[in-house]
């Protein structure tokens, strides 16, 4: 492949490393073989921040940045501009596909250990994109100007508020007024069309060259690297280009067809996608009857719900994000895949995936105090699941687990005793049993030799 | 699998506790079907919208153009009968109407914009919404509202349904209180109509409503019919060439 290519090919390669680049990141790149469903969320992560780019291209121009032309605009957009329902239908709906595609892409990665060494670095580059996004559709949202647009971002901005001593002054800053107004609205603008894509395509950039750099890890997590033929190329892998371009061509058919079916059929997803209240214009004197962020805002929004203190609650949706960054250093468990950890492992990363879920519907909905008492108990289980994850780490004694065990539900309890301020006893006990069984389960059930045993990882790929 | 039967059995249980308080059940009066493949209902809910709404609510997100190239309404006529004033054909649905008169006419509150407003609401509440206006001589237009009490709204198809009156029952709620709960209309002074005329008046209206509120809603599903099949024929060849492909990798 070194030979030197003649013609414009050769010309350019002369001056611009394109078939080195080419041959690096596709045609020489050597993928593990053995890549599964979970695999495809990356590739189609790429895909939507394209439609996204796009249809906001198109969006932009005619969309007016003013809180009197704001709401208008984007009617316009629906009924007047050629194709303009279905360029905005694509970049509601491709705002709440970004989500669940990256949701996925992360939850693959921690069945998988995708982000444990020689992976830190591109754990970090996906959190600080998934950070940028959050950023990037908090902003967007603000743009159409309507009553859950300006109520919603009134309740998220006011958050800062809580935060002692300078949290006015830091919502004054982000909104450029003393309430959300055209000032806020415009420079939202700015950053969702410009800084923040800025931002994400450089952090993606870093993300997939992280990714090229050490390569890809798979189901296995078996490092393909180690096992290479006479000429150097892994034995397990499978060059990128045109084995996982055809596949994931594919995969980009199958999620289009699905995206298509809510961007023709069902656009507001019954309310989900497109919040019903927000085809009111803003109107500061009228709230929506019940403000709920859109919804993959919401298990941080019950995080932060659960918590009484303004502040402690704010800490704690802060906290519930950047425990995420720190996921290479909790969990030093060597082998990487779900297929070779614990019996006990799988349970407390399926409990995770269904508090998460549990956690999102929670923050739909409007407090009850049963609500308001389960979202309490899982967000206990969403820390929890990360201390639990840590002591997995390595085999422990007998003494470890059942200190554990005594610690942390005594912590759990302490809360209920001392800070818990639900004014139904009886709820209070009844639901302490999920942290309570949670903890049985993950710190008691290692004392039975069987449930913490991990398997024999393999040397090369199996399937 | 123990935390999540917990809390399957307190979900369940919360569901009573959801339940809400409303003077009469919502639904209760029917369920409205809207058909948008109907165009002579959704042309004569654009005559009704023009003529019993259009003075007040303004529908400025839409153009008489656009709804009577949709609907298949001529321009002359559009502009000889559904045009009250010195507008143009291609000009937006709005309202002469000053909004400080507006606020000071109906209670401090502005009519809503039609052409959004109803997909915030729903075109189940618009129908209830019309369907139960009843006789109040403490309200200042002599009219209230089951689905909107107290509304700011007179009742401007009257003269199409009638007058009725509502039967309220007493009942006592948990705390020992007395709450009105609806029994029934009963006709007082009937209106030109039958009640299955009227019936036809509010759902043609209200189709003309959702229709109003998404335009787009006419060609939409039909275009991604055709996109769906398309993806289905792209979908298969993908399939195959990507199977071919790594026939040989094992």
């Amino acid at each position: 492949m070194s030979e030197q290519a003649g013609g414009l090919l050769g010309w350019i390669d002369a001056r611009f490393p394109l078939s080195k680049m080419w041959r690096d990141h596709f045609a020489e790149y050597y993928a593990p073989k053995n890549f599964n469903f979970w695999y495809f969320f990356g590739s189609l992560a790429l895909l939507v921040l394209v439609i996204q780019i796009l249809s906001g291209i198109f969006l932009t121009m005619h969309y007016k940045p003013d809180a009197e032309l704001a709401f208008a605009s984007v009617e316009h957009i629906m009924r007047d501009v050629n194709w303009g329902w279905l360029i905005r239908y694509m970049h509601s709906t491709g705002a709440s596909f970004f989500f669940i595609v990256v949701y996925l892409h992360m939850f693959r990665g921690l069945m998988y250990g995708s982000f444990k060494n020689p992976r830190e670095l591109i754990w970090i580059f996906g959190m600080l994109i998934y950070v940028a996004l959050m950023a990037e559709a908090f902003m967007g949202y603000l743009l159409p100007w309507g009553n859950m647009s300006y109520w919603g971002a009134q309740v998220i901005i006011n958050l800062f508020n809580t935060i002692p001593y300078i949290g006015e002054a830091i919502s004054e800053w982000i909104r450029g007024d003393f309430v959300i107004s055209d000032a806020t609205l415009n420079r939202f603008f700015s950053l969702h069309v410009i800084a923040m894509p800025l931002a994400l395509l450089a952090l993606v950039i870093g993300h997939i060259l992280a990714l090229h750099e050490v390569g890809s890890n798979n189901p296995d997590g078996v490092e393909i690297k180690k096992t290479k033929d006479a000429n150097g190329i892994p034995v397990d892998g499978v060059p990128f280009h045109p084995y996982y371009t055809v596949k994931d061509i594919f995969g980009a058919v199958v999620f289009l067809a699905i995206f298509s079916v809510v961007v023709f059929f069902i656009p507001d997803m019954y309310g989900y996608f497109l919040e019903h209240a927000n085809f009111d214009p803003a109107n500061t004197l009228n709230t929506p009857e019940h403000i709920a962020p859109i919804w993959y805002f919401t298990p941080f929004y019950t995080v932060l719900r659960a918590i009484p203190d303004p502040f402690g609650g704010f800490v704690g949706m802060v906290l519930a994000i950047v425990v995420l960054f720190f996921l290479p250093w909790i969990d030093r468990n060597p082998i990487k895949s779900i297929r070779y950890r614990s019996v006990l492992f799988k349970i407390n990363l399926l409990v995770f995936a269904i508090t998460f879920i549990i956690l999102g519907y929670l923050g739909l909905n409007a407090v009850t105090p049963l609500y308001s008492q389960l979202a309490l108990r899982f967000t206990e289980l969403y820390f929890l699941f990360f201390v639990v994850l840590w002591t997995y780490s390595r085999p422990h004694g007998a003494m470890f687990w059942i200190s554990s065990f005594v610690i942390l539900l005594g912590a759990v309890t302490l809360y209920d005793v001392f800070m818990n301020t639900s004014e139904y006893p009886e709820l209070i006990w009844k639901t302490w049993i999920i942290p309570a069984a949670f903890l049985v389960v993950t710190l008691l059930l290692p004392l039975f030799p069987g449930l913490g045993q991990e398997k024999e990882e393999p040397a090369r790929v199996t399937s | 699998m123990k935390v999540l039967a917990v809390v399957l059995v307190l979900l369940s249980t919360s569901a009573a506790w959801a339940a809400g308080t409303s003077m009469y059940e919502k639904g209760s009066f029917g369920k409205i079907g809207i058909d948008l493949s109907n165009r002579t209902s959704l042309q004569r809910g654009a005559k009704y919208f023009v003529n019993y709404c259009l003075s007040c609510h303004p529908a400025k997100h839409s153009r008489y153009k656009r709804v009577a190239d949709d609907l298949g309404i001529s321009e002359d006529l559009m502009k000889n009968n559904m045009i009250f004033t010195e507008q143009k054909f291609g000009d937006l649905m709005t309202v002469a109407m000053k909004r400080e008169d507006a606020m000071d006419w109906f209670l401090g509150i502005d009519p809503p914009d039609l052409s959004t407003h109803v997909r915030a609401i729903g075109p189940q509440a618009v129908y209830e919404f019309l369907k139960t206006f009843y006789i109040d001589e403490t309200r200042p237009f002599g009219v209230n509202n089951l689905h909107l009490p107290n509304t700011a709204m007179p009742h401007v198809l009257f003269n199409l349904q009638g007058s009725q009156k509502a039967v309220f029952h007493g009942e006592a709620d948990e705390n020992g209180r007395e709450h009105p709960v609806f029994d029934r209309f009963e006709m007082e002074h009937p209106g030109v109509l039958s009640e299955e005329e009227y019936e036809q008046v509010v759902v043609d209206t209200v189709n003309f409503l959702a229709y109003l509120s998404e335009p787009a809603q006419l060609v939409r599903k039909k275009i991604g019919i055709g996109v769906l099949f398309f993806l289905a024929v792209l979908g298969t060849l993908s399939y195959f060439l990507k199977k071919n492909y790594w026939m040989d990798i094992h």
